[in-house]
């Protein structure tokens, strides 16, 4: 194998903070620099060595061969490289990443790629609440890159999205979008209560008509050529657009100056 | 040099740089798509009287245009960056937006970008929206039709301008259909346009005039009427005068267009009337580009003063 492989060697006993192991941290270590490394492990400080095997050699891609619900901050800050995560992770998944890629094979925990301004984060299964997000403090949510959903997303998914893709391949929680002021979403599956609500820009591409706020404003089914733009330009987008010829156009949040909008495939 | 009993005579075209751009204009139909690019690129034969020199590079099928529907590619170009800058968004914005069902995209990526919905969307009084998609932003512009889309700006390349051929002939009709297979031949060419009606020149130009305030005046060396009465560059059998002119986005675009033109008149030959292939020039000394015939006939290129 290329890159660097890092296995559990037991059940976690403690939330493990990875936070600063990204690849462009690890690839210029030794194998032995990166065994001593130091990795928060509850309330206190672990050498990696004594909660994974290391393996293979340090060159910019970065294997976690089981993942665990307690890996908190996956990828976070990642700026280059590639990490793949065979498994579930915990929270803060891909926080404030910018660019890389990072792939996770199973579940994710809450705030995945909160505030990331780059680069790709492809998760197989599920996310928690806050997807794309703002996180606690921060101002904005997801403001550029790709977040690719699989699997089903909690609520508050793009909550302050700024700019940037989302794709939810199945259903998304309560409170999508919520105050989104730019970018892009795409639903596959249904969308629970309140989605839109204080958007200011953006748009949410869905296959039905969801139940939306009041703020909302139903301008009917039109033919968008901006459609078929999206469908060649947008990869992640074309299987779901390219079938669309018209689509609903419901503006909103009119409270907040109703230049964002929900489009939904007729 | 004599090809199919025409002479090309020793000369060079003398061409100038020129800042051109690219723009890929679509539409529901193939026809709109024309309309709205032969709108576009009215007016604009030569930057002398218009501002800038425009024309249709080629036309395009869905599969080639950003968003699946038919277009045309077209080129504009200008003397100076700033007056491409102006004449892109007025042309775009009165002969694009107005258009039914067209969008308008960048054709050129990289150079200096000239705006265009960056511009033009403030037509839509607040209701424009802008989406971004990797590094490239759109505009939708609500019209009374639906919505007009536009790359917010489009990139620009250093071209070369007035590149030409003369075509000298028996008649007027012989020189015609001598221009005519010229042009259907060099309009497969990439990268370049014929910008003067149908491709095809019957007045051109000299440097200046006996009139004050007058920068181009017509070209009485090679008009047959004046034949004796100035010095004139037409033997005797030679009855008309046509010119290609040739704007395109490089040296060698412009140097293969004059190549499969001057291929395309020397087939119809001397038995179709055509006499000699000339060019015009300054003396060199104002253009950086000179297109020698008879080397482009025999190696395919030119060279750059």
């Amino acid at each position: 194998m290329t890159g660097v492989s890092l296995k559990p060697r037991a059940p976690f006993e403690a939330r493990v903070d990875l936070s600063g192991l990204t690849p462009e941290v690890t690839g210029p270590l030794s194998l032995r620099e990166l065994e001593h490394r130091e990795v928060p492990c509850g309330g206190r400080s672990l050498k990696l060595a004594e909660l994974f095997f290391v393996e293979g050699a340090p060159d910019g891609v970065l294997l976690v061969e089981i993942g665990d619900a307690r890996l908190d901050g996956v990828g976070a800050g990642m700026t280059r490289g590639e990490l793949i995560v065979d498994g579930t992770v915990g929270a803060f998944a891909g926080r404030g990443m910018s660019g890389g890629v990072l792939r996770i094979g199973g579940d994710a925990g809450d705030f995945l790629g909160s505030e990331m301004s780059g680069g790709r984060i492809e998760l197989a299964g599920n996310a928690g609440a806050h997807a794309g997000a703002a996180g606690s403090g921060a101002r904005r949510g997801l403001s550029g890159g790709v977040l690719q959903i699989g699997g089903h997303a909690g609520p508050r998914a793009a909550e302050r999205q700024r700019g940037g893709l989302i794709t939810i391949a199945g259903d998304a929680g309560e409170g999508l979008a919520t105050g989104m002021i730019a970018g892009t979403v795409s639903v596959g599956g249904t969308i629970g209560p309140l989605a839109g609500r204080g958007m200011k820009r953006g748009t949410i591409f869905v296959n039905a008509v969801p139940e939306l706020p009041a703020g909302f404003i139903d301008t009917g089914a039109h033919e968008l050529v901006a459609l078929r733009l999206i469908a060649r330009r947008v990869p992640e987008l074309s299987a779901m657009l390219s079938g669309w010829t018209h689509a609903r156009r419901i503006v909103g949040d009119t409270l907040m100056g109703g230049q964002g909008e929900v489009l939904a495939g007729v | 040099m004599i090809l199919n009993g025409v002479e090309i005579r020793d000369t060079f075209a003398e061409a100038f740089p020129m800042v051109g751009t690219r723009l890929i204009v679509t539409a529901d139909t193939p026809e709109w798509a024309l309309i709205a690019g032969r709108t576009t690129t009215g007016f604009a034969t030569s930057v002398i009287g218009c501002g800038c020199e425009a024309g249709i590079e080629r036309t395009l099928t869905p599969e080639e245009t950003p968003d699946g529907r038919p277009g045309v590619s077209l080129l504009i170009f200008a003397m100076d960056f700033g007056s491409l800058k102006k004449v892109v968004p007025l042309r775009l914005g009165q002969c694009v937006l107005t258009c039914p069902t067209t969008a308008c995209y960048a054709g050129i990526e990289g150079g200096k970008r000239v705006p265009l919905a960056k511009t033009i969307r403030y037509f839509a009084d607040g209701h424009q929206i802008s989406k971004k998609i990797g590094d490239k932003r759109f505009w939708r512009l609500p019209v009374m039709e639906g919505e007009f889309v536009c790359d917010e700006d489009t990139g620009s390349v250093e071209g070369v301008g007035g590149g030409n051929f003369l075509i000298l002939a028996r008649s007027r009709g012989e020189a015609l259909k001598a221009a005519e297979a010229a042009v259907a031949a060099m309009v497969q060419v990439p990268g370049i346009i014929l910008p003067f009606p149908g491709g095809v020149v019957r007045s051109g130009s000299k440097v200046g005039s006996k009139y004050k305030g007058l920068f181009a005046s017509s070209n009485d060396a090679y008009c047959p009427t004046l034949r004796g009465t100035v010095p004139s560059q037409l033997p005797d059998e030679v009855g008309s005068v046509l010119e290609i002119v040739i704007d395109g986005v490089s040296f060698e675009a412009v140097a293969e267009a004059t190549r499969v033109g001057i291929t395309a008149v020397c087939a119809i030959g001397a038995e179709g009337g055509v006499v000699a292939i000339d060019a015009g020039n300054y003396g060199g000394n104002l253009g950086p580009f000179h297109f020698k015939l008879r080397e482009i006939m025999q190696n395919g290129a030119g060279e750059t003063a």
